[in-house]
């Protein structure tokens, strides 16, 4: 939701895809050749739009379509027998079209420039962590959207905003969530961890980039916190909701009436922020 | 044994279990290689560099080293059947970090492909993402939701695009794929 409502005030507009299927990721350890044909055909129908740029606002997505590009790029027999199947359809993947990710898009398309033209409510003195989520940084293979190491993109994408950034070791950590599956208590341990290592940091808010690491952090907050026996009380949200408050775009718009963190205490320092006179 | 000398050792040759007296089953080392493509597990000189940064490690006991070093060898039966390959969390901190470009995290996904095929012990819910998808096209279908204030909201009331679920001519060709990936 919050990715439809910044994109007019970016200049961009978004195309949406009818027939898109599921990107993969969630059968890979089925069947990987499944999960690769299902990535391939999201990239195909794509492609069929004669766009040049394809936006995955999660990093699942990401990973798999950057995957199935790499992969048939690499191995042509493999790519005719993924396009004999995608024939049924009347679709075939050429592998013309460039995947983006919000991150990149917003930092390295849209740029620093522009983003700080559109913010309308700085966010003075916000402080704020961020997580990246491990598919959109590894491997390096892959076009990652920053260095996987000491990645900065986030960091001064919230920064753009006029918000704090709050450095803290745990920054790469897993969210967990590929592990909810076959052992959630482990799964939540791992949010969990992560989220106590943000508030002692002194986070006032998580900055996140993918859907399946805000199920994590923010819907699942409270079953995280029963695993390490902490109390946790930490705004969750996603890049682009923050850039939404900060272009003055209403909470309901950008969805911030949908987190299950407690967003109304972050909501209420930014609208203190924003109406304090400016040093 | 030096590092010449080991080299030197064909990469077919493996040991035998002495506890069990099992030999290591070649034809399922071949079948996980056919999967994992380019990359070579006996490349691996056990650095453990993977399982030093594995969150799993900490958490369920997840070494990759190790899973590494038993495909090499061909226990390959014995990992499925250990079910610790469902331990993993993707991560691909062990893909990025490997310096002999071993990717344990491939190997994982292989084997959990393998695990399925000889239908070994596999997570319930692993299975339900693969039929949703062939049903609909997607793992779930939209669900109604509510806001922090309790109050019920749709995809229609929140503004956002028709819910297109998958026709038959997709189902038909994703069986399809199904059927090409046991050959």
């Amino acid at each position: 939701m919050s990715v439809r409502a910044i994109m007019p005030q970016l200049g961009l507009e978004l195309v949406e895809l009818n027939n898109v299927s599921c990107c993969g990721t969630p059968i890979q350890s089925v069947n990987m050749l499944a999960a690769l044909y299902l990535a391939a055909r999201n990239l195909a129908i794509a492609e069929k739009t004669g766009l040049d740029d394809l936006l995955l606002p999660c990093n699942g997505c990401y990973l798999s379509l950057s995957e199935a590009a790499h992969f048939l790029s690499q191995d042509d027999k493999l790519k005719e027998r993924i396009n004999n199947v995608l024939k049924e359809e009347n679709l075939r993947y050429e592998g013309s079209i460039k995947i983006w990710h919000t991150i990149n898009l917003l930092h390295d398309l849209v740029g620093e420039e522009k983003m700080r033209r559109v913010v309308k409510r700085p966010l003075n003195g916000l402080k704020l962590a961020v997580h990246y989520g491990c598919h959109i940084l590894r491997p390096s293979t892959l076009q990652p959207v920053d260095n996987p190491e000491t990645p900065r993109k986030m960091e001064e994408l919230v920064e753009w905003l006029g918000a704090k950034n709050v450095p803290y070791p745990e920054k790469l950590d897993c969210c967990g969530y590929m592990l909810l599956l076959s052992h959630p208590d482990a799964a939540l341990t791992f949010s969990g961890l992560k989220l106590k290592a943000i508030q002692d940091w002194g986070a006032d808010a998580l900055v996140v980039s993918c859907p399946s690491c805000q199920m994590m952090f923010d819907m699942r907050q409270k079953s995280s916190a029963a695993t390490t026996g902490a109390k946790l009380n930490i705004p969750v949200l996603y890049y682009t909701q923050l850039l939404g408050l900060a272009m003055g775009i209403s909470t309901e718009r950008l969805g911030l009436n949908l987190n299950r963190s407690p967003i109304d205490e972050l909501l209420q320092k930014v609208s203190l922020i924003s109406t304090a006179p400016s040093p | 044994m030096s590092i010449k000398a080991r080299a030197a050792i064909p990469y077919s040759m493996s040991i035998i279990d002495l506890t069990t007296t099992k030999k290591p089953d070649l034809a399922l080392r071949l079948k996980i290689s056919a999967k994992i493509g380019e990359q070579k597990p006996h490349n691996c000189f056990q650095c453990i560099r993977c399982t030093s940064g594995c969150p799993s490690m900490k958490m369920l006991e997840l070494k990759p080293h190790e899973i590494v070093s038993l495909v090499s060898l061909g226990f390959i039966e014995e990992l499925i059947a250990s079910g610790i390959v469902w331990a993993c969390a993707t991560c691909l901190k062990c893909k990025e970090r490997c310096p002999q470009a071993v990717a344990p995290v491939d190997l994982i996904f292989a084997l959990r492909n393998l695990a399925v095929e000889r239908e070994a012990k596999v997570p319930e819910s692993f299975m339900h993402s693969l039929s949703a998808i062939l049903e609909t096209g997607f793992i779930q279908r939209p669900q109604d939701t509510v806001t922090r204030k309790m109050e019920k909201v749709n995809r229609e009331k929140l503004d956002l695009p028709r819910f297109h679920e998958a026709d038959e001519k997709f189902k038909a060709a994703f069986f399809k794929v199904l059927e090409l990936s046991q050959e």
